[in-house]
């Protein structure tokens, strides 16, 4: 389905995404990465908005920038929270359906089926602008799967979200992804993409740091110094237990000794041996954090792995 | 392109512009000339009829179609650029072109209208004995002048997307205002020059012509109506070209 060979985009001396390799087959799959990370290069880079300066983007067999007519496969909801304030749903959602080529009576039923798809029926005839923004996040879906298409691409959907408005939306899309149809959904919310997909890219600093499923990429980690962090006032105690264990890499005390810093090689030891150790020598920790659990010692993990920092 | 297709973008654009904000200037463009016509009505002679038929040309096809393109066709693009909805349009199949031409029409439909009443309103004020004819003219320059002047404002607004309403004021100035009237062969290539050589060779007014003959030019009419076509294709064309190959920014990059 999408096939991207070495594709880098520069604006100016300021690079966008770099050197990504990846070819994804039909399927769901979660973009992650922190804000400015590249993901909207890469989506715009895949929707043909932008030109790669070097590599080549096929969607469906064909380049976006030249042939125009695979966005019609497509299906965008961006980002940005813009619409036209004095313009009903119904309107705007049948114009970017008409867009694409369809007659007036078939847009009029897809953007009606659309709107329905995502509870928006009573409130299509309303002007846009005295919607909430809950209400314009459905419409932006509403458009971006109007025209049926066999790819949904999705930047920050979650975006502004209430509780409510986030279940509808992971409902919403788990529907679209089991009903067979592709979806690339860009997030740096980490469990906003595994409640509905178990793919993933991992993209920082315009990289493509890993690609796959959750277990390949603990499988990549499993080989990558990762980096541990104990919180508790009796963490210090823990130095002497440490410092001959060939499994840690370095250690890190602060100054008013509440949080030990590890660089560890293989966590699992740590993980085997630390509540023996919490129980023998009456310790009390508080919290452990690892990078299963946070995005940011995630992605510092890849980035070592990507440098080639492996055991 | 599909016809039928940008004149849907020219409807959804003609009911999303109605607001009353723009039919404000809509009315205020239409009664800006006929006040002054009216002052200058009761001031100025129609016998000879030059003086108040060259307020009436200036005034309608000139200032009217002008101040009404630059606040409709110059930002067409521009504000969807801007505005960050550019993307919404750009992700159609059809998209760029057919939003483009649809816009350009709709700009020339809100400001030829205006100036299609401005200048009948005028040509009754005036009351002079060849009536219908001057309100002819004056009703073909605007048509000329709109599709015209759409095409240039189009073009500013889809190269200068940032700072789009200063580039275009400057060009109206500079080119349209300043250019044309300097007598050289400088001016033959703005759209005003083509517009007065068609009101002097249309209105009949062959002394005017001769006596400025660098503003009014010597040229047949079926000439003058080739460059205002030749400039209208040639530039929307641009605009197109420019539209399709363009990387306009869609947004902060997450």
């Amino acid at each position: 389905m999408i096939q991207l060979s070495g594709i880098s985009k520069l604006y100016g001396n300021v690079i966008g995404v770099n050197d990504i390799t990846v070819d994804l087959p039909a399927g769901a799959y979660g973009l992650v990465g922190p804000n400015g990370s590249g993901k909207t290069t890469f989506i715009n880079l895949l929707i043909g908005q932008l030109r790669p300066t070097l590599g080549k983007v096929r969607v469906f067999g064909d380049n976006p920038w030249r042939r125009r007519r695979v966005l019609r496969r497509m299906g965008l909801c961006p980002a940005t929270d813009v619409l036209y304030p004095n313009v009903s749903a119904l309107d705007w959602v049948r114009y970017q359906v008409r867009l694409h080529g369809f007659s007036r009576v078939e847009s009029d039923r897809l953007a009606r089926e659309a709107l329905a798809s995502v509870s928006m029926t009573d409130e299509m005839h309303r002007q846009m602008g005295t919607y909430s923004l809950g209400m314009r996040q459905r419409t932006k879906i509403a458009q971006a799967i109007a025209h049926q298409p066999q790819l949904l691409i999705l930047d920050e959907p979650y975006n502004g979200l209430d509780p409510v408005g986030r279940y509808q939306m992971t409902e919403l899309l788990r529907t679209w992804a089991v009903d067979g149809r592709s979806l690339l959904f860009a997030s740096h919310v980490l469990h906003e993409i595994e409640a509905i997909t178990s793919s993933f890219l991992l993209i920082h600093g315009g990289r493509l740091l890993a690609s796959g499923t959750a277990s390949e990429i603990e499988g990549i980690l499993a080989d990558t110094p990762q980096e541990v962090t104990l919180v508790g006032k009796d963490v210090g105690r823990l130095v002497s237990r440490l410092s001959d264990s060939p499994w840690v890499d370095a250690m890190h005390l602060t100054s008013n000794r509440n949080e030990l810093r590890l660089a560890l090689n293989d966590p699992t030891q740590l993980y085997q041996r630390l509540s023996a150790w919490i129980d023998q020598d009456e310790l009390q920790i508080d919290q452990l954090q690892s990078a299963n659990g946070e995005l940011t010692s995630l992605f510092e993990s890849l980035l070592r792995h990507h440098r080639g920092e492996t055991r | 392109m599909n016809p039928v297709l940008v004149l849907d973008v020219m409807r959804f654009e003609l009911a999303r512009s109605m607001t009353i904000g723009r039919i404000a200037i809509w009315f205020a463009l239409v009664t800006f000339p006929v006040t002054l016509i009216s002052i200058l009505r009761m001031k100025v002679p129609i016998d000879p009829i030059e003086p108040i038929g060259f307020a009436v040309y200036f005034l309608v096809p000139e200032v009217v179609c002008l101040l009404g393109l630059l606040l409709w066709a110059t930002p067409a693009i521009a504000t969807e650029i801007e505005g960050q909805t550019w993307i919404y349009l750009a992700m159609r199949q059809s998209g760029r072109v057919t939003v483009l031409m649809g816009k350009y029409l709709t700009a020339v439909a809100w400001s030829l209208s205006a100036a299609l009443v401005a200048a009948t309103l005028c040509v009754v004020i005036v009351n002079a004995p060849e009536s219908l004819r001057m309100w002819w003219v004056m009703c073909a320059l605007a048509t000329l002048s709109c599709f015209a002047h759409a095409a240039i404002f189009l073009l500013i607004g889809v190269i200068f997307h940032r700072r789009t309403m200063v580039m275009a004021v400057v060009y109206t100035l500079g080119i349209e205002y300043g250019l044309s009237f300097v007598p050289a062969v400088a001016n033959k290539i703005t759209v005003n020059y083509h517009l007065r050589g068609l009101l002097a060779d249309w209105m009949k007014w062959d002394e005017i012509r001769t006596q400025a003959e660098t503003l009014y030019g010597i040229e047949l009419a079926s000439t003058h109506l080739a460059a205002l076509g030749l400039y209208t294709v040639t530039l929307l064309c641009v605009s197109i070209i420019r539209l399709t190959t363009a990387e306009f920014p869609t947004q902060q990059d997450g």
